[in-house]
């Protein structure tokens, strides 16, 4: 089994330039977890993900985990004012920068493995040689794969 | 004690050979492009290759006191950190003030200053400054004079014990110094440059520090009872914290090193921690404790004791103690108040470790002018005095100051070198004025 065969194909992708609230709308409405940023020739740029934009809200203090649990502290309001400072701005300057590729024919368990020890957010882009996104993996893809049991495909592509 | 001394390895005199060892190690581990535990290693290992000492030699040089009082008190604090107990004095130091900025930046400062006497100051400041950002956002103010406060505060606060700092570490082993005698004759002066320090922060932030009412009191709605992690491992860590305290409070009586107990405190604390669990389990957070302890600054000191050792077999230091008492006309006062300023200067522009490393073997080879090693006491607080406060000199005179330094970039408000340098370089010098003032008035006059 390889990369490209359970990958999903039909991708709503964003570009470098768009505002963050445009992008966020799109996650929002669409449910999506994840948008790839590209560029003109469809190269993977970088990614915008919920979490990653709420980890752009909160202090660096707090994010790199040097209060570990900050179970004590209020509301402090900081969230809501920094999320109306970081709508405006453009994708590139908050997107994540180095999402999980793997390639076109990455086997499953090298797919699986990468999931498991490089991402944060489950789930890996597909890429051909030159960068070109192909594709999106999520986890469940993987194990969706697993329950449709089928040893053809799974030895032989 | 010389005899290697009289060998020539490779046509090169082994004096030159060790001096060099010890100045390139140095000047490298200043221009900062290289780890120091690495640098001083190599520097030890270039010792022992080239002739200048036996391994033996090499090995006897280390000081295992030094060493082990520092890896055991490592191990404690990695444990009871994990207790949120750091947190929750910050939060309550903050909350006794209600809020008020200048208040909390006092409050902070002492706890800081509390802390690093008897822990770490690295540690210290590494729990303390994030809370104190926390803070300084629900105040709505920016945190510059509250983590330049606790930067000053630690390095005071850590001059106070014979745990407080590394320098006081290697001073009271190599002088045979107890707690108790740190505590005596170390600890009445820090409260009176502290005080000093704080009232002279008042007049250069004091007055541009405000906070709303509302911000105030965001401020008291933080529950400091939440910060507590884990209750039961709280109790076990403030047991062994408090025996092992006062485990070196009476040692010298029972001719325990410091060493003895910080390790015996350690292994007591990593026994307890896991009472009760499976082995696997046990390991696990066994394996966990060992890897935060800072084996670089371990290993930087191994391998520092045998770059001096191999320097103080050739006959150097004792000659460089001779020229230094040549200069102060071989008077006592002259000396103590030399070794408080150079080493206060030193300290803050390089690396106060190293450098007290090479004082202690210089300032013991004085001995016989001054009528044996029992008369050298005061050359120690000197020393100490000057090395532990010295490190405020500068954003690169201690360990503490870069951490809290990194907080502060990450954070978004940076504190850079010549900005604090402005500040803290005229406060460090009073501080030691105040620190010669003691000396002369209790030892020297």
């Amino acid at each position: 089994m390889k990369a490209k065969l359970i990958m999903t194909k039909d991708l709503v992708v964003c570009h470098p330039d768009q505002t963050v609230l445009e992008v966020m709308n799109i996650l929002r409405e669409k449910s999506f977890r994840v948008l790839p940023v590209v560029d003109e020739n469809n190269k993977i740029l970088g990614a915008v993900n919920m979490l990653g934009v709420l980890s752009k809200l909160t202090p660096e203090y707090i994010v790199n985990g040097d209060l570990k649990s900050i179970s004590y502290a209020p509301d402090m309001g900081f969230l809501r004012t920094h999320y109306k400072e970081i709508i405006d701005h453009k994708v590139i300057d908050i997107m994540d920068k180095n999402p999980t590729i793997v390639g076109e024919n990455e086997s499953l368990l090298s797919v699986t493995a990468a999931l498991i020890t490089f991402d944060r957010f489950e789930y890996a882009f597909v890429a051909n040689k030159e960068n070109v996104l192909l594709g999106i993996i999520a986890a469940s893809d993987v194990v969706r794969s697993l329950a449709q049991f089928d040893p053809e495909v799974l030895f032989d592509a | 004690m010389h005899e290697s001394a009289s060998h020539v390895i490779f046509g090169i005199d082994p004096t030159w050979m060790a001096v060099s060892i010890l100045l390139v190690v140095y000047g490298v581990i200043m221009a900062e492009k290289f780890n120091r535990a690495v640098l001083s290693l190599l520097g030890a290992g270039l010792m022992i290759l080239c002739g200048v000492l036996t391994q033996q030699q090499a090995v006897a040089g280390i000081d295992f006191n030094t060493i082990g009082l520092l890896t055991g008190m490592m191990v404690i604090v990695a444990i009871s950190q994990k207790t949120g107990m750091f947190q929750y004095v910050a939060i309550k130091a903050a909350k006794v003030v209600k809020g008020d900025p200048w208040g909390i930046l006092v409050m902070l400062s002492v706890v800081t200053a509390v802390f690093s006497a008897f822990l770490d100051n690295v540690t210290t400041v590494l729990l303390i400054a994030p809370v104190t950002l926390l803070i300084t956002d629900a105040l709505g103010i920016k945190p510059y004079p509250f983590l330049f406060a606790q930067i000053l505060a630690s390095n005071i606060g850590g001059t106070a014990t014979l745990i407080g700092d590394p320098p006081n570490i290697m001073i009271g082993s190599a002088a045979g110094l107890s707690f108790y005698e740190f505590l005596v004759n170390l600890a009445p002066i820090t409260p009176l440059i502290m005080l000093v320090t704080i009232g002279c922060i008042w007049f250069m932030f004091g007055k541009g520090l405000y906070a709303t009412d509302d911000a105030k009191a965001l401020v008291m709605e933080f529950n400091e009872n939440d910060a507590i992690q884990n209750v039961p491992l709280l109790k076990k860590s403030l047991f062994v914290l408090a025996t092992v305290i006062g485990g070196f409070t009476v040692a010298h009586s029972f001719h325990l090193e410091p060493a003895s107990i910080a390790m015996f405190g350690a292994a007591l604390l990593l026994l307890l921690q896991t009472w009760g669990q499976d082995l696997h389990a046990k390991d696990h957070a066994y394996e966990g404790i060992m890897a935060e302890v800072e084996w670089t600054t371990i290993f930087f000191f191994v391998g520092l004791f045998i770059i001096v050792t191999g320097v103080e077999h050739t006959g150097v230091i004792e000659m460089l103690a001779h020229k230094t008492l040549e200069l102060t006309g071989g008077d006592f006062n002259a000396t103590a108040g030399a070794i408080l300023w150079v080493s206060a200067i030193a300290s803050a522009l390089i690396d106060n470790i190293p450098f007290v490393a090479t004082m202690i073997p210089l300032i013991e080879s004085m001995a016989p002018t001054f009528g044996g090693a029992d008369q050298l006491v005061p050359l120690w607080w000197a020393l100490a005095l000057g090395a532990c406060l010295g490190g405020n000199g500068s954003l690169i005179g201690a360990s503490a100051n870069l951490i809290v330094a990194g907080f502060a970039q990450r954070a978004g408000h940076p504190i850079y070198f010549l900005q604090f340098m402005k500040h803290a370089f005229l406060l460090m010098l009073m501080s030691i004025a105040i620190a010669h003032a003691y000396l002369y008035l209790r030892y020297l006059s």
